[in-house]
């Protein structure tokens, strides 16, 4: 196989938790040999508390493919020490518990530049590394509240708050927002010879996506409320209801030319045509006579037809999927390979997303089954840190390598 | 040329920006951290400039805020580059860039001929990032989606909303964005490369692909278990700790894992006999008898504002959180401490708050240089400061329509 671009280049990771690893994960598919670091003493929040189920969970999978885990116990003086000793011979650290744990462990970045002046460290934090509120203890799914993503997520004139809308995009927008800054941060060094540490709070990654709203409230002094599905620019717009139990497929559409392509095929099937939906302005006005209108087609079809029926005449549809249809009915995945199996050596077989970026010369890959607990420890105590047989069994018979 | 600064990570990066909404926040990326990034429009200016929401509500080209938020620190040029002379200047551009963003379907970056190759041609160190909807390969790759299409095709929108209700679309384009910080990364990694190799490369996005990857667990759960979740009720029959709860002031989210938390909010909630029993210790118990535990955790949270519950609980090191509108995270203590937003002036717009440079590097920090560009603003300055044309130039380009 290829050289990967990121050969080369080794990566420790003190993470738990999904923005952490994902940063490391990124990293990894494109090269980075990335050892985490975890404990015995309990396991992350993704292999869960019961030890029998520590290499069996298929989110841990996701997070952690190809990568190596390396057993230390931070709670005794010399894992410590062998952690500091990774450090000396990593390029990056990337870590993402609580503040105040870095700093326990004497690693934070000035202790770390003393022992490894070159090393590049991303902090991953909710709500970042300074402010009052640098110590929030958060989760992916809850740092959308704060920053008024959560809020607006819901139907317009909502009385009560969204319902749990189940995506993390702060964990994972944070993740891979962490391993670009990485890289940004290795060709700084190539070119400078220095390190350097990236703050990177996963509110503000998310937030960044909400500009325009901020700027509402700021340049209008306007509180943005809940949207829901409608659109100012595009009519029809928004999930139709489909044939077929709880089964829809969006349909948007923004110029006159495509309205006459989609009002054509509409007509054909036997709706009249109503003239006041005949301008973008008169439909946006009559938007929910209109989207009767359209549900009147789109409920005698499968949602597949509607989007291939539409596509077909350069009409932006496309199904409301859910995971059943991702694996068995998306065309598209099963194309471009997009699923990977990976065959974990006590899970069994676990589907997992592949990598949705393509470099032409330099393409990543899943690089390989996620770690058994501790089942690189050894391989990394002997090659990176140098300890004989013998040292090594001492330490774990201290419980250090644990 | 350029000057590059060794305290801007992209400093003496030349980027050209022919993207549409799909690739906005790529660019940000990009530009936030230095690079010089020219962005190319059509004489009638982005389909961006008709967004709202529009400063006064003013729907005019040069106040809508949704581009003027993802344009700042470009410089801007008009070019139609479906004509001749216009892929002429293009390709002139392309001779001295370091990375060209496009986001047209493959259908039409060929029938443009602004394909890798024709890009490329001129400069074998070019990183092209295409980012599209589906990708450059595959039976869907010509067809047309926007963000909602992502969030539809990648399980995002199916499990939003409430059951019976129609899904519900998230805001802030997070299709996009994810595609974006995908596309961002592999160009990135593209320069790495190159810094090494002296050679340029093609990247692939797909947002259709991204947006299977926020959505969470869902992939590696059902190919294991066959799991099928559907939209939840707020109602909370699985959701556990998870569901919004009212206060004097609006809603908190608890969220809860460990349970050392568990624990935790039992005493702060005054040890309410109804769940202080041992077996709701155990999450699954407590997910299949959610009634007890919604009601003591709604009586408790009523008698207090969100922000006093937040600060109690993260003091007690338990995950609450405020469900926050737009304006109370502006006026946040944490958002004002970190300075996350600048002041920036646009000659349209004035003095406003703009979002600043994310994630924060410690030796190389982003910065805010320049407001989005107006329409056309720096045509003079690259056409004729950079390219070596005339002013009489300029006038034939502008009378045929190319810029």
């Amino acid at each position: 196989m290829s050289k990967l671009p990121l050969e080369g280049i080794r990566v420790l990771e003190l993470t738990t938790g999904a923005a952490g690893p994902t940063v490391a994960r990124v990293l990894c598919e494109f090269g980075a040999e990335v050892i985490r670091c975890e404990t015995r003493l309990r396991g992350d929040g993704h292999r869960g508390e019961d030890p029998a189920l520590w290499n069996k969970k298929p989110d841990f999978m996701k997070l952690q493919r190809g990568k190596k885990s390396f057993t230390v116990n931070m709670q005794t003086q010399k894992g410590r020490e062998l952690v500091k000793q990774l450090v000396t011979k990593s390029d990056v650290v990337v870590e993402n518990f609580g503040l105040g744990i870095l700093e326990k462990w004497g690693l934070n970045y000035p202790q770390l530049k003393q022992i490894n002046p070159t090393c590049i460290l991303i902090r991953v934090k909710g709500m970042g590394c300074t402010g009052p509120h640098a110590a929030d203890l958060t989760y992916g799914p809850n740092v959308g509240n704060t920053m008024g993503m959560t809020y607006l997520w819901n139907y317009p004139g909502a009385t009560t708050a969204t319902a749990e809308p189940r995506t993390q995009h702060p964990d994972f927008m944070g993740g891979v927002t962490g391993a670009f800054a990485v890289v940004l941060a290795l060709l700084h060094r190539k070119k400078t010879g220095r390190g350097q540490w990236i703050d990177s709070a996963q509110v503000e990654i998310g937030a960044s996506l909400l500009g325009p709203k901020y700027l509402e409230y700021s340049v209008n002094q306007r509180e943005s409320r809940p949207e829901g599905n409608r659109s100012l620019i595009a009519a029809p717009y928004g999930p139709y209801r489909c044939k077929g139990d709880d089964r829809w497929c969006v349909i948007a559409i923004y110029t006159q030319s495509e309205w006459e392509r989609f009002a054509g095929i509409l007509e054909r099937s036997g709706l009249s045509r109503e003239d006041k939906f005949a301008t973008h302005f008169q439909r946006i006005r009559h938007r929910e006579k209109l989207d009767k209108w359209v549900t009147r087609w789109s409920l005698e079809r499968d949602p597949y037809e509607v989007m291939e029926t539409l596509q077909a005449i350069d009409v932006g549809a496309a199904v409301v999927q859910d995971v059943e249809d991702q694996f068995k009915r998306d065309p598209q995945y099963a194309a471009r390979g997009f699923l990977v199996k990976l065959s974990e050596p006590e899970a069994g077989d676990v589907v997992t997303e592949g990598v949705p970026v393509r470099l032409s010369v330099t393409p990543g890959r899943v690089r390989g089954t996620a770690p058994l607990m501790g089942e690189h420890t050894r391989e990394i105590a002997r090659e990176v840190l140098g300890l004989s047989d013998k040292e090594i069994a001492a330490l774990d018979e201290e419980q250090v390598l644990y | 040329m350029v000057h590059a600064d060794d305290r801007l990570l992209l400093s003496g990066y030349r980027v050209l920006d022919l993207s549409g909404p799909l690739g906005f926040h790529c660019v940000k990326l990009l530009a936030d951290f230095g690079a010089d990034v020219v962005k190319i429009e059509t004489p009638s200016g982005d389909e961006a400039r008709r967004v709202p929401p529009f400063k006064n509500d003013s729907p005019h080209p040069e106040k809508s805020l949704y581009f003027l938020h993802l344009n700042a620190n470009k410089r801007g040029i008009t070019l139609d580059v479906e004509k001749p002379d216009g892929r002429a200047i293009l390709f002139e551009l392309c001779r001295t860039a370091d990375v060209v963003i496009e986001t047209f379907r493959p259908v039409q970056c060929a029938e443009l001929g602004l394909t890798y190759p024709q890009l490329s041609a001129h400069n074998p160190g070019l990183v092209v990032a295409s980012i599209t909807p589906f990708g450059q390969s595959g039976p869907w790759r010509d067809y047309k989606a926007t963000d909602i299409a992502g969030l539809a095709l990648g399980n995002l929108l199916y499990l939003a909303g409430e059951p019976g209700e129609p899904p519900l679309q998230s805001p802030g384009e997070i299709a996009y964005g994810m595609a974006s910080t995908y596309g961002a990364f592999g160009i990135a990694v593209a320069l790495y490369h190159r810094a090494e190799s002296g050679k340029g490369q093609h990247i692939d996005v797909s947002m259709h692909e991204c947006a299977a990857h926020i959505a969470g667990y869902f992939i590696p759960n059902y190919g294991y278990t066959g799991t099928k979740p559907a939209r939840a009720s707020r109602k909370g029959e699985e959701t556990d700790l998870y569901d919004p709860y009212p206060t004097k002031n609006g809603y908190v989210r608890i969220f809860i894992i460990p349970v050392e938390q568990w624990r935790r909010l039992v005493e702060w909630m005054g040890r309410p006999t109804s769940i202080s029993g041992p077996e709701f210790e155990k999450m699954a118990y407590r997910r299949k008898n959610p009634e007890p535990v919604h009601k003591a955790i709604s009586e408790f949270c009523l008698r207090y504002t969100k922000e006093e519950l937040y600060e109690e609980g993260q003091k007690r090191r338990l995950s609450v959180t405020p469900i926050n509108t737009v304006g109370e995270f502006m006026e946040s203590p944490q958002v004002k401490a970190r300075q996350t937003f600048i002041e920036v002036e646009h000659p349209v717009i004035g003095k406003y708050l703009h979002f600043g440079p994310v994630p924060r590097f410690s030796e190389t920090p982003g910065r805010i240089v320049r407001a989005a560009p107006l329409l056309g603003e720096h045509n003079q300055e690259i056409y004729c400061g950079e390219l070596g044309m005339s002013k009489d130039d300029l006038v034939a380009l502008r009378a045929s329509g190319v810029i």
